[in-house]
């Protein structure tokens, strides 16, 4: 049996170790364009901030790949023919397979701003190596940089960038920085923390144009509320897509809605293709097309879609969502359903006096069904648990010890969240239900 | 990338194996020769006014790991783990390795160092040293040695020694800290520490075990007894001064601060052994790790953190000293170092939310 794996992104490098696991004498082929062996996206900052080489980023020993017999092939795919078992590389070569997993992830959004067009230098994106290379290249001629986008990989950039001594500028679109996943205050304790450290935290403004300087490199941007920033750098951090315009045009494209559409066992349109991670759109029966795209989830799809491909009767059931993140020096861990809850949940949010720290907890029908925790350490899986156990609040209040995981000696504490609660719970029941 | 400047590539320089640090490495080789094999450091403190060259190396020591201590106090002031670790090595260092010895020696006592225990100091299981001392420092270096230092490391692993109190891993934990990366992680250097630092102990307690019964057959074999001197001498030049002096300090800025603590050192291989039958270990985080690699690159013992956190595995290793590094430096706080008789309660979540229906 012949495999072969287009990304070696971690859905990829998950799904061909995964594949190895089970089928000792297998063919496995890992096709990438991006790097010769797999390595952590999500690190790509601490290589920017010189706490990591590139080498750093690589999960596992280089000869581990061979040990596994795992074959590795650097280069773009630029045809695939379904019906001939067959992928061609753009260096002419061809591939064939038995089973193919296309995990090709995702690419930088754009949006066309007036002006764009005519820069030619000075506009970085941050998710691929070469993003990271061309960031590196810009930084010694930039003085200021804005970054535009209200996500995670926009906190990122801006930290390296003024780890760099740079002047950074962070535009962000909604009234609060990052409203689908935080609230307003602890938003406002991010940017906040955000801007002690030196970064002007912009709400409510967004790019109307892209100023040039006569060579083409970036000069500066003018936002919709008219200001103008002057930057050498512009980085366009406005999320990612999955990558499928390169499956325009080949011999058998498979269907194709936002990503490649697939059945819940990662099943293409295309006998013998499956596909996982962020390019995949999974649709699950009864619900809206799911396309996720974090680090978690293309690990978890990869070594689910390597089973399907192997024949395991897979049906894929996203897990209660689970995130983490770092602003700076603020740790963030989410789980389950905070800010898309249902209007008439009920929320008790705390933060920590004295500590760059809160907590918030989602109660639907006097069940915990979310949380977010900043600034301080906690298990997740026991949130996991309490949501999967429909446990309520005050049982979560009681037993929020257990899931500390701060450093000895740095435990949060907790005795301020509990009476917080208290009268929180208090409130509650002084007002009328429904209220 | 490295940060912009003159003074920041200088330390990227010195920090990453460039002509700076090979420099300062041959620097400290030349004073570690120069220390252990002249007499040239007598006549320096002589002239400062101190009794002998030891003394004034003890001195210099204790400066670095004050000054070490206090720029890792201030890089690390938001980890109370780091804090408190910091601050009682640099007390143990001042009182314990500095300062008691010289006042037991002002009040006509003998020159004891509380914070060295065998193996890593042979003399106190020496029996033609160890017995010429008063009772009580008898009793102290057979039950600290034999007794509190491994029931310490049994409850709360070989660190309570190794970051906590030993003057070694003072040194690395605070002059050393920016050189803390250098430390291979590569399987190799695995494998080569797993024989090397067991060897040294093999032979330490060989040796130890030869002068027991060269002391308790007294001048009767003569033959044994040149051997056992000749064998102790050997292992003070190799082991004491090359290994744990000029190559353990020497390469700080080339194999990072803990050549001698990871591939040499006796009593961490002891503890290490005790360690991993004990309860310490490091907890990780069910399916919360990127992959990053910061823990693996910042581990001074050259353990790859990396290839457990990804696996979802808890694990004690032997060579750990616990300094909570790993710890510190994880962007999705995945590690935490535990000691207590129930495991933490993420290890009894068996029935985790699966993937699949």
């Amino acid at each position: 049996m012949r495999f072969l794996i287009i990304g070696n992104g971690v859905a990829g490098a998950t799904a061909a170790l995964t594949l190895r696991r089970r089928e000792p004498d297998a063919a496995i082929t890992l096709v990438g364009g991006e790097s010769d062996f797999f390595f952590s996206r999500t690190a790509l900052m601490y290589v920017y901030m010189d706490r990591l080489s590139r080498r750093d980023l690589e999960p596992y020993e280089r000869q581990a790949w061979d040990r596994q017999a795992i074959r590795r092939v650097r280069g773009r795919v630029v045809d695939l023919d379904a019906a001939n078992r067959t992928v061609r590389l753009a260096s002419g070569d061809t591939l064939s397979y038995d089973r193919l997993l296309l995990a090709t992830g995702s690419l930088p959004n754009r949006i066309p701003w007036p002006g764009l067009e005519a820069a030619r230098e000075g506009v970085a994106h941050f998710v691929t190596l070469q993003d990271l290379a061309e960031c590196e290249r810009l930084t010694p001629s930039t003085r200021e940089a804005v970054v535009v986008g209200g996500g995670l990989i926009g906190v990122e950039l801006a930290e390296c960038l003024v780890f760099h001594g740079k002047r950074v500028t962070f535009l962000v679109r909604e009234p609060w920085y990052w409203p689908v996943a935080l609230g307003g205050p602890e938003s406002a304790m991010i940017s906040q923390h955000l801007r002690r450290r030196g970064v002007d935290v912009r709400l409510e403004e967004e790019v109307a144009e892209v100023l040039t300087e006569p060579g083409g490199r970036v000069g500066g941007i003018r936002s919709n509320a008219g200001r103008e920033y002057p930057c050498q750098m512009l980085g366009v951090t406005i999320g990612v897509h999955p990558a499928v315009e390169w499956l325009v045009g080949v011999t058998t494209p498979p269907a194709c809605g936002r990503g490649i559409l697939v059945r819940p066992d990662f099943a293409t349109s295309l006998p013998g293709v499956w596909a996982a991670g962020d390019c995949a759109e999974i649709q699950l029966p009864g619900e809206v097309p799911l396309v996720e795209q974090i680090w978690y989830s293309a690990r978890r799809q990869g070594e689910l879609a390597a089973r399907a491909m192997l024949g395991d009767p897979i049906e894929y059931r996203p897990p209660i969502f689970c995130n983490s993140a770092k602003f700076f020096e603020i740790e963030y861990t989410t789980v389950g359903m905070v800010m898309q809850a249902p209007a008439d949940a009920e929320e008790f949010y705390c933060p920590v006096p004295g500590r760059e720290a809160s907590i918030r907890l989602v109660a639907y029908r006097g069940a915990l069904i979310g949380c977010n925790l900043l600034g301080a350490r906690w298990n997740h899986a026991l949130f996991e648990r309490w949501i999967a156990e429909r446990r309520p609040l005050d049982y979560v209040v009681g037993h929020l010890g257990e899931a500390q995981f701060d450093v000895e000696f740095g435990r949060l504490d907790l005795s301020c969240i509990r009476e917080a609660f208290r009268q929180h719970a208090q409130t509650r029941q002084s007002q009328p239900a429904g209220a | 990338m490295l940060k912009q400047g003159k003074a920041n590539r200088l330390a990227h320089d010195l920090t990453h194996r460039g002509v700076t640090a090979w420099l300062l490495s041959a620097a400290l080789f030349a004073f570690y020769l120069a220390l252990y094999f002249t007499e040239g450091f007598t006549g320096v403190a002589r002239a400062l006014g101190l009794p002998d060259k030891w003394t004034l190396y003890g001195l210099l020591y204790t400066l670095a790991i004050l000054a070490g201590g206090v720029h890792v106090l201030r890089k690390y002031r938001h980890n109370r783990y780091q804090v408190v670790r910091t601050a009682v090595v640099m007390f143990v260092q001042v009182t314990l390795a500095f300062a008691v010895p010289q006042i037991l020696k002002f009040f006509h006592q003998p020159e004891y160092y509380f914070s060295y225990l065998w193996p890593l100091k042979l003399e106190d299981l020496t029996p033609g040293i160890v017995f010429q001392l008063p009772l009580p420092y008898i009793l102290y270096s057979f039950l600290a040695a034999l007794l509190l230092a491994p029931a310490l490391a049994a409850l709360f692993g070989k660190r309570w020694y190794c970051s906590w109190v030993c003057g070694c891993g003072g040194l690395a934990n605070t002059a050393g800290d920016p050189l803390r990366h250098l430390t291979s992680k590569s399987s190799a250097a695995w494998k080569f520490e797993k024989v090397a630092i067991h060897t040294v102990l093999a032979v330490c307690v060989t040796l130890t075990a030869l002068l027991f019964v060269t002391w308790g057959l007294g001048s009767r074999h003569p033959r044994l007894s040149a051997f056992t001197y000749h064998f102790q001498s050997l292992y003070g030049l190799v082991v004491v001064a090359m290994l744990s002096g000029v190559i353990g300090v020497g390469l700080y800025p080339i194999g990072g601060t803990r050549v001698w603590c990871r591939n040499f050192c006796p009593m961490a291989a002891l503890l290490g052994l005790v360690q991993k039958i004990g309860r310490y270990r490091i907890t990780v985080k069910q399916n919360m790790c990127i992959s990053c690699g910061l823990c693996s690159k910042y581990c001074e013992m050259g353990i790859d953190v990396r290839a457990y956190a990804q696996a979802n595995t808890s694990f004690t290793r032997a060579s750990c000293v616990g300094c909570g590094l790993c710890a510190e430096v994880c962007p999705r706080g995945v590690l935490r170092l535990e000691n207590t008789a129930t495991k933490a309660p993420q290890e009894f979540v068996l029935v985790r939310i699966s993937g699949v229906r």
